[in-house]
């Protein structure tokens, strides 16, 4: 994991080394006035990057924040403030952040489209405001002034792309932290996100206020540049602009938000150069993002597909079929098998009821998981497996009955709390991001810290593929069983598995039903497993309950269980007799 | 106090207007879109250019309302055609960059600098009340949100093409299979949400900035009531576009506040918002 | 013959001297006038002509009286080149105008320029530059506040001071009442406006509401004029928000107040969109009122204009006044014009009179310029404009 960061930290820095000095080289001051705009649109585009290309998180108010951060350098400047510009940026940054905060807390448990309304509100009260304000030092005719070391227009640009460069590299190296791939996970599905233990909201106000103090930077920068300063440069249009050019070249990845900030510089200056009317702009604008955003993946990300074509192309990596693996190490020593013996429950489910509207979905479900066990959950379509598992990792609000765990009660946690205390679960339909590697998304899911060795060790043991492939390229049957994979990583109290071997061949079923048995002595986990395949369950489980219509129909040995008439009523409709006679 | 507030129903009316516009529009066809005042003020300076060329005032108000819903289902199609699928921040980008096409094309053919004489639809006082004239147009244009509402509801809870609306909003996937006429639907949807922002604006441009750019930012205000209706609530959102009316009226008194009075209503609607979201569930879809 | 004397070394000699004396080796004794490289004297403009507002007329007035000057012969054989450059009222954009002007094409001097923001964003690099600005328009406080920039125009500012003078003395009002709008980096210029004027009048202004948004609904504040008991109100809007207020006040049948405007009220279009309002409607003017088509003093701007197929508005007069200063201060320049001497014949200027205006134009070496401190005010009288004064309102300068 190491190498490949300090590949990509080398790489940005070369390209902005090399970009540089060609530029400085070739090209007379105009146009590195023009370059140095670029860099800091650029900045600013990284911010929206944050927010909108890796949280998903609609934000309109991004120049706003440059705004403020712009102000703020203009105010230090003015006041003489010890520290020189560089430090001034960076007050600038941290200044825009409380008010990112602000803005983002109230709408951050709400849907998605109610915190880009917000932004919106903001970015025209704020508007109103700027508006009336005058710039420090506007009337004084004074300008922010710049340490002699960036005093010339060349120096300045070397230091605006430094500034994006050094942005770059830290947001590349935030990516392959777990808030990195929070971040991701938070976008594609907030709900698995929460079932990992981690804090939705806390991970969107994150993402919101580094967002801000990027932007807050780039304000500042701005500032250094023009050295005074109008309200029109951070108004709602300009907000906008900048929204939809970020969601055009995908401003998340590095080059794509270079190749926005080249694109909003100097198309208007393409226009001048054949002196065609500025508002020309606004409409190619309009013309070429729709068409641009039509093609469904946002520019860098089509760039960054056929470098990965073209690798692929170049050195085919072997087809990853998992034949049969040498079983790794055991990772805890094996004790006593699964003898369904007097053993205190991991998790104790009493009398759920869980309503929708006038449906009852569950109705008063007792179910008992005992401690290091695999107890089986099955009944038909509709019986109200799923629901159960949402109920109890604390995916429904309102229910009746008792949840303990280890006679802690779970009521009254959020799903985000559970997870860490222990209660996690695999989803029906996969919900793991994409643009996640396989590693990042089990480091994502473990929640504590684990080793390189051990994560690898648990993706064999699973016929998962290695860390640094991309979870896109995966197929879904492998998919699921990195969610298992993700939810052992973490070893929690217990696990419950909604249809595991769903999409997967009859070997690789049977494989998962011994890996599966081996779940609890392995790792110390309690195992529910909710299936359809009746003969994984036969395989794996100690203890079985099926539910039908919600209500417990029978539960006990897996032998006894499967051949009760009720259970077999409940699957088929009517007894076999019955039928054959 | 009361004077400046009742002063600020005129603007209350057109926030509620279109604000129910906004939630129609997002409720049935999941697009949030930034281009409602816009077409709205496409459709007003269509019936004023028409009228400057002698078209009589009914008539140009008939073709502009026309217009009006016509671009408003050119931009319908453009999302359903090529944007059917996608996630809401393209969505949301799409609209937004449509709207800064459309400020820049109406500011060129509307000429920034003179403004164009708008014939007033409803001139004249309806009442005084605590000092303050309640024009017609006010009026009018409150009782028009009222009755878009009213019509809205009853339309969607009453009739089988309401019924077939509500399965589209629900589920477009299912409401394909079963054979409703999701194209022609979706259109509708469109073109009414259009003919209501171009009726709306007739009624409340002669009081406000003739200028196709002021015209065009009134879809903040107009999402702000539609975020006090929580982006569902029809009636909640007619009360926030009053509310945010008389409050923006309320506030032009707070002087000792000066410029900082701008964000005297959006912080009201970040309280509103901070109580709401105690209740937050997990969206269904993700 | 006696031509035939005449030895090639003598014509040559002969040559050689008159060359030199044109050359100006003695400038003490040459009185040649302004010469230029390449034939060209580059002039240029930054305005704002797409997006918001449109003040394109002014440097096209601007460049018909050059087009004029140069189908004269230009100056002493040069001709001026001028471009218009349009920031659609983006700081961008400006900063980009400016520089292409300055740095790309090198110009000389600006003139003619009319930009909502041309002066904020690019005073300080003209001051660096060391290239001046004779604005055609001046709307930014930084126009008159900047020592790189002299606007041809009273603007706003001075132009508040004088209305409210007005109808201090001339109207005998006591309340009187400003409600501006205010937008970056105008709330000094405007509060020194009214001191300004309370000086000179010896009284207070009544109600100073500096918090009217940039657009809305303007009744409340309507309302609260009435209800402070104001008898003259003083606006800052431009066009469209003179006719919205004009028109609240008719829907709210207000009754006994005088609305007060500055320049960009003056125009026929709001005129037409008024012409059956019975509220007191009045304007500041920046120049001879346009509308007055028998003023001698606007004869040769119209007969100008008239000849360039240009109309004939507020706007065309800013931008022929630059121009023809332009062409003056030119004229008096003896040498190569660059843009060093071209700041220094403005720097060095004796101030020119020019009927359109009531003082006359200079720039000067100062801080700061407003010289353009006379105004003739207007009424709205059934749809159309009628001259109130027909004698300059000149506005001493504030003492200390």
């Amino acid at each position: 994991m190491k190498s490949a960061s300090l590949r990509a930290v080398a790489t940005i820095a070369l390209s902005a080394l090399v970009a540089a000095s060609l530029i400085l080289g070739l090209l007379p001051s105009y146009w590195i006035f023009l370059f140095t705009s670029a860099a800091i649109a650029g900045v600013v585009l990284q911010g929206i990057g944050i927010v909108a290309g890796r949280t998903g998180m609609i934000s309109l108010c991004q120049m706003s924040f440059a705004g403020v951060g712009a102000w703020t350098v203009a105010w230090l400047s003015l006041h003489e403030v010890p520290g020189s510009l560089f430090l001034w940026i960076l007050i600038g940054g941290a200044a825009a952040v409380p008010l990112g905060v602000a803005v983002g807390l109230p709408a951050l448990r709400l849907r998605g489209i109610n915190l880009a309304i917000v932004t919106l509100g903001f970015a025209a009260a704020f508007d109103d405001v700027l508006a009336a304000t005058t710039f420090p030092g506007q009337t004084e005719f004074k300008f922010v002034t710049r340490p002699s070391l960036v005093e010339s227009d060349e120096a300045y640009f070397a230091f605006c792309v430094a500034a994006f460069a050094l942005v770059a590299i830290g947001l590349e190296l935030m990516s392959r932290t777990r808030l990195g791939a929070t971040w991701l996970a938070i976008r594609h599905s907030e709900r698995a996100t929460a079932a990992h233990g981690v804090s939705v909201p806390g991970g969107k106000l994150s993402a919101f206020a580094l967002s801000a103090f990027v932007a807050g930077i780039g304000g500042g920068l701005l500032a250094g540049q023009l050295g005074t300063l109008v309200s029109d440069s951070f108004n709602l249009m300009q907000s906008l602009a900048v929204f939809v050019v970020a969601t055009m070249v995908g401003a998340r990845h590095a080059e794509g938000a270079a190749f926005g900030g080249i694109l909003i510089v100097f198309v208007p200056e393409l226009l001048r150069q054949f002196a065609l009317p500025q508002d020309l702009g606004d409409i190619l604008f309009a013309v070429g993002a729709t068409q641009a955003l039509s093609m469904g993946a946002s520019t860098s990300e089509t760039f960054r597909a056929s470098l990965r074509r073209l690798r692929r192309r170049r050195a085919p990596s072997p087809a990853h079929i998992p034949a049969a693996p040498p079983i790794a190490a055991p990772l805890t020593s094996p004790c006593a098998s699964s003898a369904a013996g007097a053993r205190a429950p991991a998790v104790s489910i009493r009398g759920l009821t869980v309503r929708y509207g006038n449906v009852v979905a569950l109705d008063q479900v007792d179910l008992i998981v005992p401690e290091r066990a695999v107890t089986g959950l099955i009944g038909p379509n509709g019986a109200g497996k799923s629901t159960l598992i949402d109920a109890v990792t604390g995916f429904i609000r309102s229910y009746e009955g008792t949840l303990t765990m280890d006679g802690e009660p779970l009521d009254g946690l959020a799903a985000h709390q559970r997870a860490r205390a222990g209660v996690r679960r695999t989803w029906q339909q996969t919900r793991i991001a994409p643009d996640l590697t396989v590693g990042a998304y089990v480091r994502l899911a473990a929640g504590r810290t684990v080793s390189q060795r051990e994560i690898a060790d648990i993706l064999e043991w699973l016929d998962c593929p290695p860390h640094n492939e991309l979870v896109a390229e995966i197929d879904i049957g492998t998919r699921r069983l990195l969610d298992i994979a993700g939810a052992v990583a973490a070893r929690p109290r217990a696990i419950f598995l909604d249809e595991p071997a769903a999409g997967q061949s009859y070997e690789q079923s049977t494989r998962l039903a011994a890996r599966i048995a081996e779940l609890p002595d392995r790792f110390g986990t309690s195992v529910v497993l909710v299936e359809h395949d009746i003969d994984l369950v036969r395989r794996t489980c100690s203890t079985v309950t099926v539910l039908d219509f919600g209500r417990v129909i029978a539960s006990g040995a897996p032998t006894a269980v499967l051949s009760d008439d009720a259970v077999v009523r409940a699957y088929l409709g009517a007894r076999e007799e019955a039928l054959a006679g | 106090m009361l004077t400046s507030a009742l002063a600020g129903l005129a603007a209350g009316g057109t926030y509620a207007l279109l604000g129910v516009c906004a939630v129609f529009t997002y409720r049935m066809v999941a697009v949030v879109n930034f281009t409602g005042a816009a077409i709205g003020a496409a459709g007003t300076f269509a019936m004023v250019l028409l009228n400057e060329q002698g078209v009589p005032l009914p008539a140009a108000v008939a073709m502009g309302i026309a217009f009006g819903a016509l671009i408003s289902a050119l931009i319908g199609a453009v999302m359903a055609r090529w944007f059917a699928g996608a996630s809401a921040q393209t969505k949301a980008a799409v609209t937004v960059a449509i709207l800064v096409g459309m400020i820049a094309l109406g500011l060129r053919i509307t000429g920034g600098q003179h403004p164009h004489r708008l014939p007033e639809l409803f001139p004249g006082a309806a009442f005084s009340l605590a000092g303050v004239v309640i024009t017609i147009a006010a009026t009018v244009s409150i009782l028009l949100a009222v009755a878009f509402t009213t019509g809205a509801t009853l339309f969607l809870r009453h009739t089988r093409a309401g019924l077939q609306l509500r399965a589209l909003s629900e589920h477009p996937m299912a409401a394909e299979l079963t054979g409703i006429r999701t194209r022609l639907l979706t259109v509708l949807v469109w073109l009414v949400s259009g003919a209501a922002s171009s009726l709306a604006l007739m009624i409340v441009a002669p009081q406000r900035a003739p200028n196709f750019l002021s015209l065009s930012e009134l879809i903040v205000p107009a999402f702000a009531a539609a975020l006090l209706g929580f982006l569902r609530n029809f009636w909640l959102t007619v009360a926030g576009g009053i509310a945010l009316g008389i409050l923006e009226g309320v506030a032009s008194n707070l002087v000792s506040l000066n410029q900082y009075r701008a964000g005297v209503p959006f912080l009201i609607i970040l309280a509103i918002l901070l109580w709401a979201q105690r209740g937050a569930r997990w969206d269904e879809i993700r | 013959m006696k031509m035939r004397t005449w030895s090639p070394v003598a014509a040559m000699a002969a040559l050689v001297a008159t060359l030199t004396w044109l050359g100006g080796v003695s400038p003490a004794v040459a009185q040649s006038g302004p010469t230029c490289k390449d034939g060209a004297i580059k002039v240029g403009a930054v305005s704002t002509i797409t997006g918001p507002a449109d003040f394109s007329e002014v440097p096209k007035a601007a460049k018909a009286v050059f087009d004029q000057a140069n189908a004269k012969g230009g100056i002493n054989g040069c001709k001026i080149d001028y471009t218009i450059e349009d920031d659609k009222a983006d700081p961008q954009a400006a900063t980009q105008a400016a520089r292409d002007l300055v740095d790309n094409k090198g110009v000389a001097v600006l003139t003619g320029s009319a930009s909502l923001l041309d002066c904020a964003v690019n005073a300080g690099f003209y001051a660096r530059q060391g290239v001046l600005s004779i604005q055609g328009l001046g709307v930014d406080p930084a126009c008159y506040n900047s020592p790189s920039v002299s606007p041809v125009n009273v603007g706003p500012y001075v132009l508040s001071t004088a209305v409210l003078y007005y109808a201090s003395t001339s109207l005998k009002l006591d309340k009187l009442c400003a409600f501006f709008i205010i937008i970056g980096g105008t709330q000094e210029a405007y509060k020194q406006a009214i001191v300004n004027w309370e000086k000179l009048s010896g009284k207070k202004i009544h109600l100073l509401d500096l918090t009217m948004p940039i657009q809305g609904d303007y009744t409340p504040f309507i309302l609260k004029a009435r209800d402070a008991g104001c008898q003259g109100v003083l606006f800052n809007h431009i066009e469209p928000g003179v006719v919205q207020l004009v028109k609240t006040a008719e829907a709210q049948q207000i009754k006994g107040i005088d609305w007060l405007f500055l320049a960009p009220a003056y125009t026929e279009q709001v005129a037409k969109a008024l012409s059956g309002t019975t509220q007191p409607v009045y304007a500041g003017t920046e120049w001879e009122p346009f509308t007055d088509v028998k003023s001698p003093a606007n004869k040769d701007w119209r007969a100008a204009l008239t000849a360039a197929g240009q109309p004939l508005t507020a706007f065309t007069q800013g931008g022929y006044e630059s121009a023809t200063i332009l062409i003056q201060v030119l004229k008096g320049i003896n040498g190569p014009v660059t843009r060093a001497s071209v700041t220094k014949a403005l720097h060095d200027m004796k101030p020119i009179t020019n009927s359109l205006v009531g003082t006359p134009y200079y720039f000067g070496p100062g801080k700061t310029h407003d010289s353009s401190r006379a105004t003739k005010i207007v009424k709205l009288v059934n749809g159309k404009w009628n001259v109130q004064t027909p004698n300059w309102v000149i506005l001493p300068q504030p003492k200390g």
